[in-house]
């Protein structure tokens, strides 16, 4: 049965949907071609908001967490493995589209990048969240074990990125691309903003969605119960 | 010394649902219901262990509200002893009893070691808890609750491997501890020992939890 | 001083020493598993141009103090998930943050225990007579690497006590967070042995194993508590 507030629920999320792949239309047909790349910097457009989804997954991650903690209720702890779910996605797609992009631009599939190598450890950390979830009985010591993960997990990627970043600049010159930097075009600007913004909310959408789904998925099985006793 | 709980009900399995009771000094009330029904979670709850989904246990003290229950309540599991299994058992007993804020020197430990039948060197100290038998470690674990200052015993299946002679030891310090003023929540499968001492039984079942007088 | 709380951490102390005392096998793996460990990377890596020595001999013996001193940190709630003690402590009227600071205590002695010989046997059979490569300086780093990873590693310990497939489990959480470590105690270390003094760079690498100890034992005093407590 689909109540009125699932369907809402998918109206917006089709809308947000829409406008991902508007977004890409614009990447493509509105956006200008980059004089040093050529067409393959288009790339940028899906792997840079990706990765702020990614990455900004992980602080949602520490903020459900805390609430975990707090308030020690399984919404928050589904609200959170959602999160990882979403961020581990994003994280891969990043991760994906940076190796693609790196092929022509780099010449090389893989590179031990600071970027990248962040990027690599944040989808292992959220395996390791997800896994840890799964291996746990369910109950409060799985919010509270769950939840001090995710905090560990936001405190640690400043501390990744840091040490990568000295790592892979101290001795070699920075290779790596710089996404335009200071020299974009306000067209390639205003489309890569745009992304961003359109991309963090499908994933909040996608957050949302799939808690209420783990919810769902809860109550089901608490019904079930139930049903035994009765 | 009174304990006061309100309201139980836990979330995701229901197992006791409103659940309601108040115990006073030497009271002991004992835990009935089926198997599954919930008894070990509700002494587990009242222990401190689990977070009760709604309600909440109250406390009071003969002088007021205790500031933390841990002081006053000593919890005894069913299936397990709590034991280091492989330290002796002097070891595990004088651990137990610091953690307490008692400072017990080894032959004041053996002392609490003789009625359990437990105070022989050969024993009590150097030989690993877990070649016990299952009836020994109880018996270990049962010379802590007697040793413990707390007022409030939770006790799971306590009497579970205990031989007829250590059935009895324990029937009588349990009668002691009542007549301190001391309470006791206790579940048991085997009632007969306890047919006297018992003053309040809380059946847990699909229903309501009800509380009878005994 | 005879405070609650530090009588709760000598007593929880000495109880741990105690308990691993009582099963020699949990001080002795670790090492043996360290040893097992070097003579393996001996056969995979063979010969060394004296020039990647440096680099080679402590890129291998960080790693297997790290592998191995997951083994002590893995295994440091084990003497207290048999028979539930890890509960029936959880009802004792005990200091969370002296419980912590007794197993962090703990795990810094058997992790010294395994560290010590680690580094010891690592540079004995690595040098060359043109280059002795047992340095305090390194050992100074491990001890610095050290007190972050006791901390990381009693907190992952205490958190996948009820997990399923811990053995697993652990390694995975353990090897990413700890990643930062690795990096800063290589590096500064081979910083040092190849320069000789304390430069400006491997005093950053210092300071990032620094950061690394004191987000990691605050955030494990804060959170250990909130894992053992209940309501």
């Amino acid at each position: 049965m689909i109540t009125a507030e699932d369907r809402r629920e998918l109206y917006l999320g089709a809308i947000l949907l829409t406008l991902v792949v508007g977004h890409w239309l614009a990447a493509f047909y509105y956006a200008p071609v980059d004089e040093h790349q050529g067409e393959v910097y288009r790339i940028m457009f899906l792997h840079v908001p990706s990765a702020i989804t990614a990455f900004a997954s992980s602080a949602a991650l520490a903020v459900f967490s805390v609430l975990g903690l707090k308030r020690r209720s399984e919404a928050s702890l589904a609200l959170a493995k959602a999160t990882a779910e979403v961020g581990l996605l994003f994280t891969v797609l990043t991760l994906a589209t940076g190796s693609i992009w790196g092929r022509p631009t780099w010449g090389t599939w893989w590179t031990w990048d600071a970027r990248l190598t962040t990027t690599f450890l944040l989808a292992l950390l959220y395996c390791g969240y997800l896994l840890l979830y799964a291996a746990m009985p369910t109950g409060p010591s799985r919010i509270r074990a769950c939840a001090v993960l995710g905090i560990l997990i936001f405190a640690d990627v400043p501390i990744i990125y840091k040490s990568v970043t000295w790592w892979r600049t101290l001795h070699q010159p920075p290779s790596m691309l710089r996404a335009g930097g200071s020299t974009m075009e306000p067209e390639i600007l205003w489309t890569l903003v745009l992304g961003i913004v359109i991309l963090c909310l499908y994933g909040a959408w996608l957050i949302r969605f799939r808690s209420r789904n783990i919810r769902l998925a809860d109550t089901l099985e608490a019904a079930s119960f139930d049903q035994l006793q009765t | 010394m009174e304990i006061t709980k309100l309201s139980f009900a836990f979330r995701h399995r229901r197992l006791f649902h409103n659940l309601s009771l108040q115990v006073g000094a030497g009271e002991l009330v004992h835990i009935a219901g089926p198997n599954g029904a919930g008894k070990s979670t509700f002494l587990a709850t009242v222990a401190g262990l689990l977070t009760p989904a709604a309600g909440t246990v109250a406390y009071q003290g003969s002088d007021g509200p205790i500031q933390d229950r841990r002081d006053a309540l000593e919890y005894l599991p069913a299936e397990a002893n709590g034991l280091y299994l492989k330290m002796g058992a002097t070891q595990n007993l004088q651990f137990w009893s610091r953690l307490r804020g008692l400072n017990l020197s080894p032959p004041e430990i053996w002392t609490a070691l003789t009625p359990w039948n437990l105070n022989h060197p050969l024993l009590r100290d150097g030989f690993a808890v877990e070649k016990f038998s299952t009836g020994m470690k109880r018996r270990l674990a049962l010379a802590r609750l007697q040793l413990s200052p707390a007022v409030g015993w939770l006790l799971d299946e306590p009497v579970y491997g205990l031989d007829a002679e250590a059935m009895t030891i324990f029937t009588n310090m349990l009668s002691q501890h009542l007549a301190k003023g001391g309470f006791a929540l206790m579940v048991s499968h085997d009632l007969l020992p306890f047919a006297g001492l018992i003053t309040k039984t809380v059946v847990i079942g699909g229903k309501p939890g009800t509380v009878e007088a005994a | 001083m005879s405070s609650p709380f530090w009588r709760h951490y000598r007593t929880l102390v000495s109880q741990g020493i105690q308990a691993e005392l009582a099963d020699l096998e949990r001080l002795v793996s670790p090492v043996l598993f360290a040893l097992t460990t070097l003579l393996l990377f001996a056969f995979a890596i063979g010969d060394v141009e004296p020039a990647l020595r440096v680099h080679i001999y402590l890129a291998e013996t960080f790693l297997t103090a790290l592998f191995a001193l997951q083994i002590n940190f893995s295994r440091l709630f084990e003497p207290d998930r048999q028979d539930r003690v890890f509960d029936l402590m959880r009802t004792y009227p005990v200091d969370h943050t002296a419980w912590f600071l007794a197993k962090y205590t703990l795990v810094l002695a058997m992790g010294s225990a395994t560290l010590g010989p680690t580094l010891g046997f690592a540079a004995f059979v690595n040098q060359s007579p043109s280059q002795p490569l047992f340095s305090w300086v390194v050992v100074g780093v491990a001890a610095m690497a050290l007190a972050g990873l006791a901390a990381l590693g009693v907190l992952l310990s205490a958190m996948t006590l009820k997990a399923n497939a811990r053995q697993i489990l652990y390694p995975l959480l353990y090897f990413p967070l700890a990643t930062p470590v690795l990096l800063a105690a290589v590096q500064s270390s081979q910083l040092y042995l190849s320069s000789g003094q304390i430069t400006a760079d491997v005093r950053a690498w210092l300071g990032l194993l620094l950061g690394f100890d004191v987000i990691y034992i605050t955030l494990g005093a804060l959170l250990f508590t909130e894992l053992v407590d209940e309501s």
